[in-house]
């Protein structure tokens, strides 16, 4: 289709808040090598915190007239919530659109028709191998290789077709192609491959040199947006910011469609009712910004200095190699909360960007200010005068 | 301002299109950072309004070079070019 795709959409002055993420338990019944929010690992003989059920109902009621058309539930573990059923069936009431991140582990077949039920109802699985050994690797529990694939099939059964998320780290980067046969057996609608973040236990994944360098990521990135992509018919999502990702998976007739970070309409909710950034509250308390049943929501969407901060400075205050990327209007910054993590700016450059902007493997074409050298050798970059 | 198939467009020389390796392109106002994505044959018209070619000359063009072109095609370039005058990366030389 012939079209202008723009790439500078219009900044919203007035900032609904469009989604909530719950981060609804401080435990997680799996102990994953990567995660960036870093829970304690729950079993019979620990149990930990949870978000008090009322206290997720007055947080909906709060939220709504703020502009809330869907909740996020993620965790630790969503389902391992003791009242799991009634939060799905009051995000069903409430006709809020249902996005579920979850290890899969305690999906039943009835919670996985009660999540289908709800609007727009999303569920992704995070398996990390194709196998229990290299998957039970990532995870830290036996048996939950099997329990995860049990838990897609309820989903696909209940009529849902679910994403697998996949970590890519070095143990598992041969199990790319594989992991999307897998899904394809399994019924799935997408895979999404995400980087990791180096943000708490992922840190320590690259100081043990099991992470991908830079420049593996983004050759990864290449063989699935141009090679696998178009060998599957399910959708593949490689996190890797928007200056990395080809035009045509993004505007084409098969792309996914382009639309701006949705981080200026998101707040987090912790286990503890805590409002924050994301779940980068648990590990950075200045991102936390008050507290459910204490602090009214609105007066926190509204007055917080931090998300005033990035409504005031994203996209144009955007430091490092983002300030000079022609994608930043759409891409914010990729990930604020890793962002602050790593410098303590909250708009500070993305750290994949940095990297690859310190390699030269940073995507040419998209920084605006390499016009003056491309100029100069025009038949190298593609560039083109018209005159 | 509007097109019309007699007028001959120009491409804003202060744009900078940039074409990537699947044939898509930004193009973009270096002083501003305004970007925007274009596929293959949306590159191809932009690169024929020199000031030379009217819509139906490019119209022409495309269907010498290019399989499949839709019986609308005029129309389509148009509106296309349409949208590049209104976001100023194409205009028309002042007749005096």
């Amino acid at each position: 289709m012939l079209r202008v795709n723009v790439l500078n959409q219009s900044i919203e002055t007035s900032y609904p808040l469009r989604t909530l993420y719950f981060y609804l338990t401080e435990g997680c019944n799996l102990a994953c090598r990567h995660c960036w929010i870093a829970p304690r690992f729950q079993d019979e003989k620990h149990q930990y915190g949870y978000l008090d059920y009322q206290l997720f109902e007055k947080i909906i009621t709060e939220a709504k007239p703020l502009g809330l058309t869907g909740v996020k539930l993620t965790g630790g573990e969503p389902l391992m919530h003791p009242r799991i059923d009634e939060i799905v069936d009051h995000i069903r009431e409430q006709e809020l659109a249902l996005t579920v991140e979850t290890n899969g582990v305690l999906c039943t077949p009835e919670l996985a028709h009660k999540m289908a039920a709800c609007q727009s109802a999303s569920v992704s699985v995070s398996l990390d191998g194709v196998d229990a050994k290299t998957h039970e690797w990532v995870r830290g529990v036996k048996g939950s290789f099997e329990a995860a694939l049990q838990g897609i099939r309820h989903l696909v059964q209940a009529g849902l077709k679910p994403q697998i998320i996949m970590s890519i780290m070095r143990i598992n980067v041969d199990q790319v192609e594989p992991m999307v046969r897998l899904a394809e057996e399994l019924g799935c609608g997408s895979v999404k491959f995400n980087l990791i973040q180096p943000t708490e236990r992922g840190e320590r994944i690259y100081e043990a040199d099991q992470g991908l360098t830079i420049e593996e990521y983004i050759d990864l990135g290449k063989f699935v947006e141009n090679e696998l992509s178009g060998r599957t018919q399910i959708k593949l999502y490689y996190d890797h910011p928007m200056a990395f990702r080809p035009l045509s998976r993004l505007f084409g007739a098969e792309g996914d469609g382009c639309s701006r970070c949705g981080i200026l309409g998101v707040l987090g909710v912790l286990y503890d009712g805590s409002y924050a950034l994301c779940g980068i509250g648990t590990s950075v308390p200045e991102m936390i910004f008050g507290r459910a049943g204490e602090d009214p929501l609105d007066t926190v969407w509204r007055e917080n200095r931090v998300l005033n901060e990035l409504r005031e400075g994203l996209p144009q205050n955007l430091k490092g190699v983002c300030s000079d990327c022609l994608m930043k209007n759409i891409c914010l910054g990729s990930c604020v909360a890793q962002n602050y993590y790593r410098t303590k700016n909250i708009l500070a450059g993305f750290w994949f960007c940095e990297q690859a902007h310190q390699l030269n493997q940073f995507n040419y074409s998209r920084q605006k200010s390499s016009v003056k050298t491309d100029r100069e050798d025009s038949n190298e970059v593609g560039e083109t005068e018209i005159a | 301002m509007t097109s019309d198939t007699n007028n001959k467009p120009m491409a804003n020389p202060l744009i900078v299109l940039r074409e990537e390796f699947d044939d898509w392109a930004i193009l973009f106002d270096p002083d501003t950072g305004d970007a925007s994505a274009i596929n293959p044959v949306s590159v191809f018209i932009y690169k024929h309004l020199d000031g030379k070619h009217t819509v139906p000359d490019i119209v022409a063009k495309l269907r010498k070079e290019c399989e499949d072109v839709p019986e609308n095609a005029e129309a389509e370039v148009q509106e296309f070019i349409q949208q590049l005058l209104d976001k100023g990366y194409a205009g028309y030389e002042k007749q005096f």
